[in-house]
């Protein structure tokens, strides 16, 4: 045994005997005493007291262990070891149990909700110096994350309310990073002074599971109060979508808090526990803690990542991708250790799948669009539900732009115009030089979207009805493009210019097919005839021409007010183009023969509707219901 | 490594292949000598696991141990390359919706859902023996040192506690409470333990959640369900590709419940009797015979509850045991002949941890990866499914 003027030499040095004598009484094994009151719980002297019976106990573990083994004082040697291994197992089993003890003291979970929600409240009126007691934040302070009141930091231990000064000190250069103290500073300290002497006694595994264990299951609780479920990807494949459209809109936020903040925290506590003791214990602490919290968070959007490709996902899918591509740098700090690479990579996976993903619904989308099935023509050649859908779809798309530009990488496969398949319609680039995959994309679906429609046309019987369809559905599509700044921009005017050329083409072919054959009716051709001084016309002929005009006129008037133009402006233009080349022919050619009907017996047979009552009656058109009763002679 | 292996031999295949698309399009006799190809390269493999000799002169490469484990995941990710080249290259996609075929490959792909999730429950499984690993480093570290004292002995024994639960858990209550956690040097009920901190719902006892699978799902019950609908095909159907499709579920189902009884799995009962193979194919007889012994060995281990059929934990079981009773009977000084006995014995336990160290880490990286292959094969049949059928209206 040494002697005791060894330690004075140190002023709060304990000699060893002494040492021995605190460390067993401190035995929980052996006395009531000791297995009721924790050492840390308790008066700071006798904290320290014990600390210094540990050092001393460990300073002559070395001293023996070192001395050169006597043949002659063998099994005394032995003897004396025996004690001060027996000494130090019984401090080491105590330090981890009051270790575990104050890590416990402080695993309330973190009042996460209050960091889901935006919460600007004005700063309580208390003593709190708001949040600065409980989060070491950037300047720049997003809003949707982090709870401005003080509700959370009334979660946390008292004693960090006093601690508000010193904690504001440090930040994080990443802005997005939160960290908040999770276990106050004092005791931070006091499971430093431990960690470190279990360490040097070569307890670090025993320390790294005792905090593994602790600390995995306050991250548990925290987990339950984000709302963060295991489910299996089998689970995730049969839920409903609209059921995960709100679990994803949930992960997303809890994600956040998770990455940004939560594990953040770990691992700054791990840090501040284990600062300058070994190397890479705070390391082995902190995934200890979250490995498996964090595999557990990443399998949902990994679950997502590899489900059923269809369009319906489409924007929930690019939701997910962008909150992890935003998180992905804060991921990448917190998990930046070679041991957590596999995290690392998990993530990066996840989201190059979800690209995957959106690249996959987008020509799933395309594919439907090119083959949506649907034969019924719709009545009145109005807006096809396809329409409408197709290009809501694209003009969110276009929402969308800034995520999407980056992952549509490749041109459309579009059907070459030699390859005389008919089942794909032909796209020229040539023309479209400049412009990103994505917008190709969108033209692309706007291309066979019409080539859709153009099949869909074919259902009428009526020809003039397929035009007035095409026609419909090109101006739609034409102002919804114009409608959204984005997709007028990607589309491009050129673009946009071919299909108010190709709208306009279906009206022109319209107003070919239903009035070239009226108009027919109007021609002096025939009327005439030949020899004669007397009035040249033959009134027979004449009388034919004006039934079948009328029957004509009034045929089309019949059908075609059951037509619809939804727009009204251009519905508008139709009536005047339509007024314009009728009611110019009709004048005249009354004017030239009227006269000749006039004389004859009953003229109101043959001339049944002045210029006012076509001019009237063109203003039934396209309105998409029936007229009550036949064509009547309003002006009379 | 043997992957690369047989991945640099699959690669020399699919050139080959491609070469006779053009000649060979459509050509029903080249299907079926793929086939034959197939089902010899599957019973090739298969055999060369079971051919290893128990005592191996190659240590760790005994059956069930984890460097087996991983030639056995290798092999799965071969047949599956071997399998996705013949039901996918050179193959006219039009063929691949028609029944039955499609039919088949959607029960395929939902077999492939359910191995993803038992992907992820093996690799939380091999997390959990990491555990086992570094209480099993703490009983080494303990005992290597020398001399032996009371102090060394008693902190082996409360690494060895936690072990021993971890290594025999019976996984049919669930109960991960037990698992390689440490526990209390004295028995804590947190009534009176110092009245400063909030009573909170953590006082209680720790769950460990290392399981990352749902609460209420089962690995036995995934295997079973991956059985359920997998049947020989029928004399029609022997042609095509309704025997790859049936040899493929196969070589799945009897690698993942290999993986299941091998490492801590969430819920395994009656594991043993979940799938059979008929005994008439060629390609099927090693798998067969691996079967057998797996499920003997699973039954003699299910009756006292075992954490896993890893040749590794069954050694360490062994071990763990026995330093039990030494630490229980131990008194100092201990005699020679029996710290002999236990230097030997904590040897092959520092051994047996080794093997871990090195191994469990790549076997976890190889699971990764069946798991990236099979959801990259699933995406790619997923698309063929959708792109040959008829749309449906998407409004």
């Amino acid at each position: 045994m040494e002697a005791p003027e060894n330690y004075s030499t140190s002023t709060f040095a304990v000699p060893f005997e002494d040492a021995k004598k605190i460390i067993l009484r401190w035995d929980s094994t052996a006395s009531d005493e000791a297995r009721e009151r924790m050492i840390f719980d308790g008066d700071r002297e006798e904290v320290d007291l014990y600390l210094q019976a540990v050092d001393e106990i460990q300073k002559s573990m070395s001293s023996t262990s070192i001395s050169p083994p006597s043949s002659s004082h063998h099994h005394d040697q032995d003897n004396s070891s025996n004690i001060v291994n027996s000494a130090i197992q019984i401090a080491m089993a105590r330090l981890e149990d009051e270790f575990r003890n104050i890590l416990i003291n402080h695993t309330s979970p973190v009042e996460v909700d209050s960091l889901l929600i935006s919460d600007h409240a004005p700063a309580p009126a208390s003593s709190l110096n708001r949040n600065t007691s409980s989060i070491r934040s950037s300047n720049e302070f997003d809003q949707e994350e982090v709870g401005g009141g003080g509700d959370h930091v009334d979660a946390l231990d008292p004693i960090q309310r006093a601690d508000s000064s010193n904690s504001s000190a440090s930040y994080r250069s990443t802005s997005s990073i939160r960290e908040i103290h999770l276990i106050p500073q004092e005791a931070v300290a006091d499971l430093q002074s431990i960690a470190k002497r279990m360490i040097s006694a070569g307890y670090l595994r025993e320390c790294i599971q005792v905090y593994g264990s602790v600390r995995k299951s306050a991250v548990d609780a925290s987990f339950r109060r984000l709302g963060i479920e295991k489910l299996s990807i089998g689970d995730i494949q049969r839920l409903e979508w609209e059921a995960l459209e709100t679990k994803i809109r949930r992960w997303i936020r809890a994600a956040r808090v998770c990455v940004r903040i939560l594990f953040a925290s770990e691992k700054k506590l791990c840090e501040d526990i284990f600062y300058g003791i070994g190397t890479a214990i705070d390391d082995a602490c902190f995934m200890e803690t979250v490995k498996g919290p964090a595999i557990q968070l990443f399998n949902f959007a990994e679950a997502i990542s590899i489900s059923r490709r269809s369009p319906e996902k489409m924007f929930k899918i690019l939701d997910l991708h962008d909150a992890l591509m935003d998180l992905l740098p804060d991921i990448e700090v917190v998990f930046e250790s070679k041991s957590a690479d596999s995290i690392r990579v998990q993530a990066a996976e996840i989201l190059s799948r979800l690209a995957e993903a959106a690249r996959g619904i987008l020509s799933e989308f395309e594919n439907a669009v090119l083959r949506e099935p649907s034969r019924v023509p719709v009545p009145g050649g109005t807006i096809h539900p396809l329409t409408r859908y197709v290009m809501n779809y694209i003009s969110l798309i276009s929402d969308y732009k800034q995520t999407l530009i980056e992952l549509i990488m490749s041109k459309p496969s579009t059907g070459s115009r030699y390859s005389g398949d008919p089942t794909t319609p032909d796209m020229e680039f040539a023309e479209l030089e400049g412009k990103t995959p994505l917008a190709l994309h969108l033209i692309w679906i706007i291309v066979i979207l019409q080539f859709n429609l153009e099949g869909k046309s074919k259902h009428y019987k009526d020809a003039s009805l397929a035009h007035l369809f095409i026609m419909n559905n090109v101006h739609y599509i034409v102002q919804k493009i114009k409608g959204s700044p984005e997709l007028r921009e990607m589309i491009g005017d050129d673009y946009l210019r071919k299909l108010t050329g190709k709208f306009r083409q279906a009206a022109t072919s319209y107003q070919r097919a239903t009035w070239v054959s009226v108009l027919y009716c109007l021609r002096d051709e025939g009327l005439h005839v030949r020899g004669s001084f007397s009035s040249g016309v033959s009134k027979s002929a004449l009388r034919e021409r004006f039934k079948t005009f009328n029957a004509m006129f009034e045929e089309v008037h019949r059908t075609q007010a059951t037509w619809l133009i939804p727009d009204s402006q251009l519905r508008e233009e139709l009536r005047i183009s339509i007024s314009e080349k009728l009611i110019p022919a009709y004048r005249s050619f009354l004017g030239r023969f009227r006269s000749h009907i006039e004389t004859g017996k009953h003229p109101e047979n043959y001339i049944k509707y002045s210029v006012e009552d076509l001019e009237s009656a063109v203003l039934d058109f396209f309105e998409g219901y029936p007229v009550s009763q036949h064509l009547r002679r309003r002006s009379q | 490594m043997p992957a690369t292996e047989h991945q640099q031999s699959f690669l020399g295949r699919i050139s080959i292949r491609r070469n006779q698309v053009i000649a060979m399009d459509g050509n029903h006799e080249q299907e079926l000598e793929d086939l034959e190809l197939f089902q010899r390269h599957t019973g090739d493999r298969f055999a060369d696991l079971l051919s290893l000799p128990d005592d191996s002169p190659f240590p760790g490469e005994t059956f069930l141990s984890i460097s087996w484990l991983r030639k056995l995941v290798d092999v799965l990710l071969c047949c599956e390359a071997e399998f996705k080249a013949l039901l996918i290259m050179g193959r006219d996609p039009s063929q691949i919706p028609k029944p039955p075929l499609d039919r088949l490959l959607i029960d395929f792909m939902e077999r492939t859902v359910k191995v993803l999730d038992i992907c992820n429950a093996v690799s939380g499984g091999v997390d959990s023996i990491r555990q086992c690993q570094k209480l099993a480093e703490i009983v080494v570290s303990a005992l290597e040192q020398k001399p032996i004292g009371d102090g060394q002995v008693k902190r082996a024994r409360k690494a060895l506690g936690p072990l021993m639960s971890a290594l025999t858990t019976d996984d049919k209550e669930n109960n991960h409470s037990r698992y390689a956690e440490r526990t209390w040097s004295f028995g804590r009920r947190g009534s009176n333990s110092g009245g400063n901190h909030k009573d909170r719902a953590t006082h209680g006892p720790f769950r460990s959640s290392s399981m990352v699978v749902a609460k209420n799902w089962s690995a036995a019950k995934q295997i079973q369900s991956m059985c359920s609908n997998l049947t020989v095909p029928r004399g029609g159907e022997t042609t095509g590709l309704a025997q790859p499709v049936y040899i493929m579920s196969t070589v799945m189902v009897f690698v993942v419940w290999a993986l299941v009884a091998a490492i801590p799995c969430q819920e395994r009962s009656g594991l043993s009797t979940h799938f059979q193979i008929p005994k008439q194919f060629g390609w099927a007889h090693s798998i067969i015979g691996m079967q057998e012994k797996i499920g003997e060995e699973w039954k003699k281990k299910e009756k006292k509850g075992s954490a896993g059929l890893l040749e590794e934990m069954q050694r360490m079981e062994k071990l763990g045991q026995s330093l039990i009773e030494f630490v229980d009977g131990f008194q100092f000084p201990a005699e020679a002949e029996k710290l002999e006995e236990v230097a030997a014995q904590v040897a092959e336990l520092a051994e047996i941890c080794q093997r871990m160290e090195e191994g469990l880490i790549p076997l976890q990286q190889q699971i990764r990866e069946l798991f990236h292959r099979i959801v990259r094969s699933r995406t790619e049949i997923l698309d063929l499914l959708d792109n040959g059928k008829a749309s449906q209206p998407i409004i």
